[in-house]
């Protein structure tokens, strides 16, 4: 928009420029033209500089977790470790990258039937990840006692990835809801509960499946 | 005639000089002002070696006790005070005032705030420009791969405002194969500055499919793959850009036939 208008006013301008160099052919008027000119055209402003300011922006969070558990449905609840980078957009949303690895234990099957095992030891190796969007929809604060106030948000989370486990790969959505206290202006701790659904075909048919997990991580800003 | 054109002259004289003395009143800096001088020298204790000293020329400047509209404004930065900027979160930078009270002022209110030598400072914020001047750029994509989710990551480079390279890679998620691409592309952007910017894209590389086992047992296939594609991208937000693709693959596969694959893509391109 704004070029545009710059578009026009050079147009202008020049226009008024061509019809001031035909003019004075006619005429012996050139210095006063000039003179008019010279004063429509050139601003009778000091132009300000501005300087960008050298100031360091935290908008990636690092975080870690510090204690996992993962659920996935007939295979038993185990320990999750994991990470995730979050890059926040505005104060209300942010992105996440994260990646968790587990080892699940035996099916139900497995351990009532005594007859071989479904899967192989690499197989119970499960690792995952996804990029996720999350709204921060109740910012807001946590009192702990009188004295200190501890600013926090609580988050809508959502995303795509991938798990792979069971030697397959299986497209997973996520969704689920996050809280985020801040110790500091750069340190957070934060508790995530989030349900995994994907297809599997471990059982001879195809089963979707409901996986939840929580997590407790702290996180830095940087 | 000419008694018209002298109470013309007359008036348009005043009216000027009216309007240059308007104007000498409201250039006077901040800086030099005599609240600014009342504030004195005086800095806060616990200042950190990086960070900057402004003075505020706007009425007033709230401070907020967290970096979100919702939180407290509990305290306000008045005419010609000093301030330091310490860091900045998202459309928020934390600040201090003198007295070593620390809180977040909204950068849309940061608008009128000088250097001690009277120098405006702005505190900048991504935008449109920075989409036109990219250079390096990060995108994320979400796809349909002849009927598999596919999920992908590109770094690109932007050469010239029209052509660009990109690194591709993706794993797609089938019902009955898995496979993961990787490909070098080039972009070709002819109208950049459109709103709705369209791009032609061409590229090569490989795709390496396994079948799922459970169906029978198959070894993984790898293929060279060749691609061309039309796409449509826009900037969002920030340093947000949206792009939507179809491509056509053709894989020069070992088999009796070649395959050809179309896919289409929906994603994002952050920009640096």
């Amino acid at each position: 928009m704004e070029t545009r208008i710059r578009r026009i006013y050079v147009r202008v301008v020049g226009l008024l420029l061509a019809g001031a160099a035909l003019a004075p052919f006619s005429s012996a008027a050139l210095a006063q033209s000039d003179q008019e000119i010279d004063d429509i055209i050139s601003p009778d402003l000091e132009r300000r500089e501005i300087r960008e300011a050298k100031i360091d922006s935290e908008d990636f969070e690092f975080t870690l977790y510090l204690g996992g558990i993962l659920s996935v449905e007939d295979f038993g609840s185990d320990r999750m470790i994991g990470g995730s980078l979050a890059y926040h957009i505005n104060e209300d949303f942010f992105m996440e990258a994260a990646y968790a690895q587990s080892t699940l234990g035996e099916s139900s099957y497995e351990r009532l039937s005594g007859s071989a095992p479904l899967l192989t030891d690499d197989e119970r190796d499960l690792s995952m990840y996804n990029l996720s969007l999350a709204w921060n929809f109740l910012p807001g604060e946590i009192f702990l006692g009188s004295k200190f106030a501890l600013n926090s948000n609580l988050y809508l989370i959502g995303g795509a990835g991938n798990t792979n486990f069971a030697g397959e790969e299986h497209f997973t959505y996520n969704i689920g809801v996050g809280v985020r206290m801040l110790a500091q202006d750069w340190l957070a701790l934060r508790l995530d509960v989030r349900d995994h659904i994907f297809e599997h075909e471990i059982f001879g048919e195809p089963l979707n499946t409901n996986n939840l997990s929580a997590q407790l991580g702290v996180s830095i800003y940087f | 005639m000419t008694t018209a054109l002298l109470i013309l002259g007359v008036l348009g004289g005043f009216s000027s000089s009216v309007y240059a003395q308007s104007e000498t009143a409201s250039e006077e800096l901040v800086t030099d002002s005599f609240s600014a001088h009342q504030f004195g020298e005086r800095e806060p204790q616990t200042l950190s070696f990086d960070s900057e000293q402004v003075i505020v020329g706007a009425e007033f400047l709230n401070l907020y006790t967290g970096p979100g509209r919702g939180y407290v404004i509990d305290h306000v930065v008045e005419y010609g005070e000093p301030l330091w900027l310490i860091k900045r979160r998202t459309d928020w930078v934390k600040v201090m005032t003198r007295t070593g009270k620390t809180g977040w002022a909204k950068i849309a209110e940061l608008d009128e705030i000088y250097t001690p030598e009277g120098e405006q400072v702005a505190v900048p914020t991504p935008g449109i420009d920075d989409y036109y001047q990219q250079s390096f750029r990060m995108g994320f994509t979400y796809g349909d791969f002849a009927g598999a989710n596919s999920m992908g990551i590109s770094l690109g480079y932007r050469f010239t405002g029209n052509i660009s390279a990109e690194l591709r890679a993706a794993q797609t998620i089938g019902a009955y194969s898995d496979s993961q691409t990787y490909q070098v592309a080039l972009m070709h952007q002819p109208f950049p500055r459109w709103r709705l910017s369209p791009y032609f894209v061409l590229g090569t590389g490989v795709n390496i499919t396994s079948p799922n086992a459970t169906i029978v047992a198959t070894e993984d296939r790898k293929d060279t793959a060749m691609l061309v594609g039309l796409g449509v991208t826009t900037y969002l937000s920030r340093r947000f850009a949206l792009r939507a693709e179809v491509a056509n693959h053709y894989l020069l596969t070992s088999r009796d036939e070649n395959q050809e694959i179309v896919e289409w893509k929906l994603g994002f391109d952050v920009f640096m």
